[in-house]
């Protein structure tokens, strides 16, 4: 019996269409994955479900029932609830707490036979039922607890709870193994047929396939704005829905043959460094990397441990508090981002519309930014805008940035095409040591494929890559030592060519010796 | 059949709707009140434009008042620009003013051009003192710079008060004001028409800052710091010093402008130099109006012109007050702060977008 469906939705904004004609069921009780290129509109059907966004036409229906949501209220009042990828939490609240926010539970009094609700929280009541909720979805989780002390997973769980203490029997999950250990995804995934069993029915937007083959019952493959095909999970296989996403044969893997003889010729070294967030927090404690010619070293950890913050500081946005930092033997301790590309480096910042590009200016100025100063571009103080454009131009074609005009705002660009203008820009300057941090968060298979191969591209003109992901299968296809952050240090290092991601698991909550 | 080329609302054109419906709409109130005095404003509209725009008086009296307030127009949207906020154009252009016409007298011997340069000079380099201060404070010590300019213009206006009725007082003028300056520091007109150099130089200092917004690296910097400081600062611009150079090329043109004005209209410096709300008042007006772009900020200091110079008629033509033109200056203000088209999500956009466009798919991937 179907659950939810919708009718023809089309959403547009301006002249693109998001969503095309799109046409999709999902039956009571199954786990349903919706996988998709970045950008083939699959976040944005699941703002129409949620009463996010009104679609342009069409319409959703809950039970059979046409329904016209105005807000999320409305969606979880008709039993929808939607965990984002980006947790919302209190972290000096409660775990039941959060759960309540919004939904408080007030005390109320009998006067002479009539129920009187007062203005004054019944926190007791409230914690019963949370704590009920916990034993009865089988969490392990204690409604106690602060939630800046629980790990990420259980985060991820206290946001489940805030829909369940809603009695929703629809749960919507957008990329929800983006932040977790490769064990708390096997643990999240057991909730998820806990779930399952107790009648509720699930939703999975995501990226990876073998999650995808691993968990759910059918599986709905967007492109472009398009349902393409709906498929029983268990007649499918990672291949076909890859090839279905993509529109072609997909390399799962680009690893084969790509280690390079590594010298022991040493192009970057970081001794000893250490830096203090704006709370005072040692966020990066005492880490020390060595990268030779030729080598690519991954950084890998739960997000959080202290791998933004080493980037920010080998990319020159934050200072260090102790320890320096030798590129081709000479200290860039603490330079700025200019003089570290001056002194050939490259930059792949993570935060890619905050640090890589700026959203509202055009493809061209953001090809030339932080190489602005060059003569390439620049002569007297006026942009050579002849020499930009077909610097643009190049780099539009080399790394096969699909843009829908001329001269257009970055901002209209899908992630992974945007992705591509950073990996462009640093790429085609030549560096000698190539910073990635997440070099490929939230982009889609094709272009993941694509930015790959222009790493290793680089990786096999011998030179030097720092790449920092928490994307485990990437550091274990690219790299070839990897180290672990853990709580701003460095907990471990291991050989990419014989670890396990178990044992990179075990590093990365901690177990030293697991 | 033609084929139609798919068209949409550009950030251009929703800019260019979102600065005349306030206009429009200022203009429909205004003309209810003239119908409510009793008058045609029909009528009074047309005198107020054929005055000031078609006649060849008229036009050259409208482009030499035009330019001050290009200059401030510029001053503004140089800082709203890169999302600093210099609220002290006012006080940095009466300083520029007063130092021109101190500067006039001083050196009253000296011969013509020197004089009108080192007028000039004089303004600029004392405009820019004036600006600079916010602007270390803002750089140095993340003091907001908005505050401080806005204060300090009161600062200003005292402090040259004070100057004005005391040490340089002309004590023959029946107001307080300081001395004429001599003639040789005066930028005399264009035979009978109203125009003199300094509009000239002002049309020189358009085209710099039309290349400077479009061309140049300071440009781009600037750009890209208004829209994404942190994007800025990972692109390797040191932040703090384009914010001390962005806020000393403001104080520069609202200096520039309060000395050629003071050499080519007023002469004196009396404390109503910068008549009505004051020539960098009407700038950020005029900024804001122009949507920080080069070209805008052209039209609308014309049409900011258009309306000072036409309202002159408007009292002699006919019985309306001269009051209405700052009526609907008043109402521009007030309307423009309410942005017709807020973001492409807006209910008005949709129905505009589906009104102006021809839909023709185009692949977003």
């Amino acid at each position: 019996m179907e659950f939810i469906g919708c009718v023809d939705v089309t959403m547009k904004y301006g002249d693109v269409a998001a969503n095309r004609n799109v046409n999709l069921s999902v039956a009571q009780n199954e786990i349903r994955a919706i996988v998709g290129e970045n950008g083939a509109g699959k976040t944005t059907l699941m703002n129409v479900l949620y009463g996010l966004l009104s679609p342009t036409e069409g319409h959703v229906k809950v039970g059979g029932r046409r329904v016209d949501f105005t807000s999320p209220a409305d969606a979880i009042s008709a039993g929808l609830g939607m965990v984002h990828q980006h947790f919302k939490l209190v972290p000096t609240l409660k775990v039941f707490e959060n759960v309540l926010l919004g939904a408080e539970m007030l005390r109320s009094v009998s006067v002479m036979g009539r129920k009187l609700t007062l203005p004054f929280l019944d926190l007791n009541s409230a914690r019963e039922r949370v704590s009920r909720l916990i034993r009865h979805f089988g969490f392990n989780l204690d409604a106690n607890a602060l939630v800046r002390d629980i790990s990420v997973g259980a985060k991820q769980k206290v946001e489940i709870l805030k829909m369940l203490y809603r009695d929703v029997s629809l749960l919507i999950f957008d990329e929800p193994t983006a932040v977790l250990t490769p064990q708390e995804i096997d643990e999240f995934f057991d909730s998820l047929r806990h779930l399952k069993d107790q009648g509720k029915t699930i939703v999975l937007i995501t990226h990876k396939l073998k999650e995808v083959m691993d968990i759910s019952d059918s599986v709905t493959v967007m492109k472009q704005g398009r349902v393409i095909r709906n498929l029983d999970t268990r007649d499918t296989d990672e291949k076909e829905i890859a090839q279905l996403m993509v529109g072609r044969d997909v390399l799962f893997s680009v690893q084969s043959d790509h280690r390079v003889e590594s010298s022991d010729e040493v192009v970057y070294e970081v001794k000893n460094l250490s830096t203090e967030n704006d709370a005072g927090r040692n966020v990066v404690d005492d880490v020390s990397l060595v990268i030779r010619k030729g080598e690519i070293l991954g950084v890998a950890g739960v997000e959080g441990n202290g791998q933004s913050e080493l980037v920010s500081v080998v990319t020159g946005l934050m200072n260090a508090a102790s320890g320096s930092i030798f590129l081709n033997g000479r200290d860039v301790t603490n330079l700025w981002p200019k003089d570290l590309r001056d002194r050939r480096m490259g930059i792949i910042p993570e935060e890619r519309y905050v640090h890589g590009l700026c959203a509202d200016m055009t493809l061209s100025r953001n090809c030339i930014a932080g190489y602005h100063n060059r003569s390439a571009f620049c002569r007297r103080g006026l942009l050579k805008q002849q020499a930009v454009r077909m610097w643009k131009e190049r780099l539009v074609e080399k790394y096969d940035i699909r843009v829908s005009g001329g001269e257009v705002d970055v901002s209209s660009l899908s992630g992974g095409n945007a992705q591509k203008t950073i990996i462009a820009r640093e790429l085609e300057s030549d560096p000698d040591i190539l910073i990635a941090a997440q070099p490929t968060r939230g982009v889609d298979i094709g272009a993941v494929e694509f930015i790959h191969s222009a790493i290793l591209d680089l990786h096999k003109k011998r030179k030097a890559v720092l790449l920092v992901s928490s994307d485990l299968s990437e550091i274990l296809n690219l790299s070839d030592r990897i180290v672990v952050m853990y709580k701003g240090g460095i907990i471990g290092e291991v050989s990419a060519a014989d670890t396990t991601v178990e044992k990179l698991g075990l590093l990365m909550a901690g177990l030293r010796n697991g | 059949m033609v084929k139609k080329t798919p068209r949409n609302i550009t950030p251009a054109l929703s800019s260019v709707i979102n600065a005349f419906v306030p206009v429009l709409a200022a203009f429909g109130i205004g003309a209810v009140v003239i119908a409510l005095a009793g008058k045609n404003p029909l009528e009074t509209y047309w005198i107020l434009f054929r005055q000031s725009l078609f006649s060849f008086q008229g036009l050259m009296k409208t482009l030499h008042y035009a330019s001050p307030l290009l200059l401030t127009g510029f001053a503004i949207a140089v800082t709203f620009k890169a999302g600093v906020f210099n609220m002290g154009v006012e006080g940095q252009l009466l300083v520029g003013g007063f130092a021109a016409a101190i500067c006039g007298t001083a050196f009253s011997s000296l011969p013509a051009p020197i004089l009108i340069v080192l007028c000039l000079t004089a303004g600029v380099v004392c405009g820019m003192a004036a600006a600079i201060l916010p602007a270390l404070l803002r750089a140095f010590y993340n003091v907001n710079e908005l505050v401080v300019t806005l204060l300090l213009n009161y600062a200003v206006f005292i402090f040259l008060e004070y100057l004005t009725s005391g040490p340089f007082r002309d004590a023959g003028a029946a107001h307080v004001s300081t001395h004429m300056v001599p003639d040789g520091a005066i930028f005399s007109r264009f035979g009978s028409s109203r125009i003199t150099l300094f509009s000239i130089l002002v049309a020189a200092v358009f085209g710099v800052m039309y290349i400077l917004f479009n061309r140049s690296k300071l440009g781009y910097e600037i750009e890209a710091i208004g829209k994404n400081p942190n994007f800025a600062e990972a692109a390797g611009m040191n932040v703090r010093r384009k914010i001390i150079v962005i806020m000393t090329i403001s104080g520069a043109l609202s200096g520039f402008a309060g000395a050629g004005w003071l050499l080519s209209e007023k002469y004196v410096y009396t404390l109503t130099f910068s008549d009505g709300v004051g020539l960098g008042w009407d700038g950020m007006l005029i900024a804001l109006l122009g949507v920080n772009n080069p070209v805008g900020i052209l039209v609308s200091a014309m049409f900011y012109a258009t309306l000072k110079v036409g309202v002159q008629y408007v009292s002699v033509f006919t019985e309306v007050p001269s009051e209405i033109v700052g009526l609907i200056q008043a109402m521009i203000v007030l309307f423009l702060s309410l942005k017709v088209i807020r973001s492409r999500q807006s209910p008005l956009y949709k129905k505009l977008d589906r009104l102006l466009c021809r839909r023709g798919s185009r692949n977003p991937s």
